[in-house]
């Protein structure tokens, strides 16, 4: 089952849900398949682990970055590079703009209001039941109406991202999936995909999901640890035969 | 409860909420904010209160006041904030209120940067406000220990009546890692009707108790000064902790490490041990008391040839290592503090050189 997302893709959720982590690893792996992609970070929140820290490899295999320019790169200040709206006015075949956490992180969006306009738009919240607040339902779908009130968009699509980073078991796996696919049906909103890292990926029984499953190979990783190694770009997908 | 995924600054506000701590004084500074962005959440829901004070020396004197009162009370700030909130914090330590603060440095001197640095171990341990005074200062290297620290932080302070500091670099604050919580302490402080100022209703006699620093008589003012040295003597005994790390081999060099750093260092080990130079590690958990002996016992074990500080500061703990090696072994320094941590492979360059000089 391959991943169905082209056009602008705005990626959005709760503090901590792992948007960066799935944008960057969601650019990857549909730049394997061949698309043109283009990736924003409007992070304007978050100090650390944004997704400017992967600029190199993703450069590397091909895929545009829109950054702050590199002088305000490492500045805890609200900078907002005219180049967005440029890109948001003529996307590529996959446009991905990785937002900040929650209502504050999402309120950029609402600043993106006119070349957002009258866009198909795919916005996607990222769930990740092993955080703080988004660990029942209805904590997500209040999470989702605040996304939804400061951005003044419509979220229209789910990401499970169930994970303990390195201590994630295929148990956790599953209850994740069986979370998402519960809020899914609450919500009314359809499960795009969810994700398992290519280390737990061959233990995966995929009978048991019914959405598409998003290989994710760790950028964001604490110094004392290596990122996964990207490699030059190919031209399928890694996993296009499961 | 099973294992939740948070930020470090997340877990501080919950740990705290654990160890019964419902009085939360703070003013954003990055990298610490999201600490009072989860308890302004957090603290409503179980009945506790987070109040923004106009400044960090606002803040330090809100902690002072209801501390003073018997109120388990904490605080988090960076490293501009805690140099604002140092003159309190003296005044903290002399009225002997079991204040917590965390710090999650950043990088200075100044204004300086947003990214980890542990530029502030002499504010730490040395004091950053004036007088004779000393922090019990603990040092975590995950989000689990900073967990387990923050937990046992009010217990320590109270045991002392005396400050107690979490110092944690950006990344302690910043980081995700998956994390438990051991079940609600919620213990109340034994000994606060001995000293607090918390109304005459539960006192059993009629002793009026003075929250104070002031001891204008110098006699009085010297024996203040010899019962705070007893305290610090008290917690060189009794609060040191450490964690050594492959010090059972025949090591040649023995690195000197804490936070996250040690854990960069940890890497670099394993990794030399993989090519057959075996390297020791001492973690300090506790900065001050610092561990002394241990310090000196595995820097003089007959294999190791040389120390090394390694530290994201420009050398301050390193006088600290020298202290307690006593001239025995070369002691060196390696360190960064602009925000780029150092790599495995740096550190393992550093232990390399000094295999060849040796």
């Amino acid at each position: 089952m391959e991943i169905d997302l082209h056009g602008i893709v705005v990626i959005v959720g709760n503090y901590g849900s792992g948007k960066t982590e799935v944008s960057i690893n969601l650019a990857v792996n549909q730049k394997r398949a061949g698309m043109d992609v283009r990736i924003a970070d409007l992070d304007l929140v978050n100090p650390y682990f944004r997704t400017r820290e992967a600029r190199n490899p993703l450069s590397t295999l091909g895929i545009d970055m829109v950054l702050p320019p590199e002088k305000y790169m490492q500045a805890d200040l609200p900078i907002l590079t005219p180049a967005i709206a440029g890109m948001i006015r003529q996307p590529t075949e996959m446009t991905l703009l990785d937002v900040g956490g929650d209502d504050v992180g999402a309120t950029v969006l609402a600043s993106l209001a006119e070349p957002l306009r009258g866009k198909n738009i795919r916005m996607l919240q990222v769930v990740n039941p092993f955080r703080p607040f988004t660990d029942t339902v209805q904590g997500c779908l209040k999470i989702r109406d605040e996304i939804e009130k400061a951005s003044k968009m419509t979220i229209n699509g789910i990401i499970g991202n169930t994970n303990l980073i390195d201590e994630t078991t295929m148990t956790d796996i599953y209850e994740g999936y069986d979370f998402v696919h519960a809020l899914s049906e609450a919500s009314g909103l359809p499960l795009e995909f969810v994700t398992i890292t290519t280390e737990l990926f061959p233990e995966a029984d995929m009978k048991r999901f019914s959405c598409p499953v998003l290989p994710i190979e760790r950028q964001l990783v604490p110094p004392w640890k290596k990122a996964a190694n990207l490699g030059p770009a190919l031209l399928k997908p890694a996993y296009n035969n499961i | 409860m099973g294992k939740v995924l948070m930020k470090g600054n997340e877990a501080i506000g919950e740990a705290a909420i654990r160890a019964g701590c419902l009085n939360y004084f703070a003013y954003p500074i990055t990298p610490q904010s999201e600490v009072a962005e989860y308890l302004s959440r957090r603290m409503p829901e179980v009945g506790g209160m987070f109040l923004q004070g106009e400044s960090e020396v606002a803040v330090a004197y809100m902690l002072f006041g209801a501390s003073a009162c018997g109120e388990r009370v904490f605080t988090t700030s960076s490293s501009p904030g805690i140099s604002l909130m140092s003159e309190g914090i003296s005044y903290v330590a002399g009225a002997q209120c079991p204040v917590v603060f965390v710090n999650i440095i950043r990088g200075g001197p100044g204004l300086g940067g947003i990214l980890p640095s542990q530029g502030d171990y002499f504010q730490a341990t040395k004091g950053g406000g004036h007088g004779d005074y000393r922090l019990l200062v603990m040092a975590p290297a995950s989000v689990q220990e900073t967990v387990e620290m923050v937990m046992m932080a009010f217990p320590l302070a109270e045991k002392y009546r005396n400050p107690v500091m979490i110092l944690g670099d950006g990344l302690i604050g910043q980081m995700m890692e998956p994390v438990e919580f051991p079940d609600h302490l919620r213990t109340e402080p034994t000994n606060k009707d001995d000293w607090a100022t918390n109304g005459m209703d539960t006192r059993k006699d009629n002793k009026q108790n003075l929250v104070k620093s002031l001891y204008l008589d110098p006699t009085q003012l010297n024996d203040h000064n010899l019962l705070l040295k007893a305290k610090y003597e008290r917690m060189k005994q009794e609060d040191v902790r450490y964690e050594p790390y492959n010090t059972d081999t025949d090591y040649k060099v023995l690195i000197i490490s804490y936070g996250t750093m040690s854990r960069v260092c940890r890497t670099a080990i394993d990794n030399l041990k993989a090519e057959g130079l075996e390297v020791g590690m001492i973690r300090p958990q506790t900065l001050f008391p610092f561990p002394e002996k241990a310090i000196h016992d595995a820097a003089i074990k007959e294999s190791c040839k040389a120390v090394i500080s390694i530290e994201m500061s420009m050398g301050q703990m390193v006088e600290d290592v020298e202290r307690c090696v006593q001239g025995k072994r070369p002691v060196e320094w390696y360190g960064k503090c602009g925000g780029d941590v150092p790599t495995p492979e740096e550190i393992m360059d550093v232990v390399r050189n000094w295999k060849l000089e040796t």
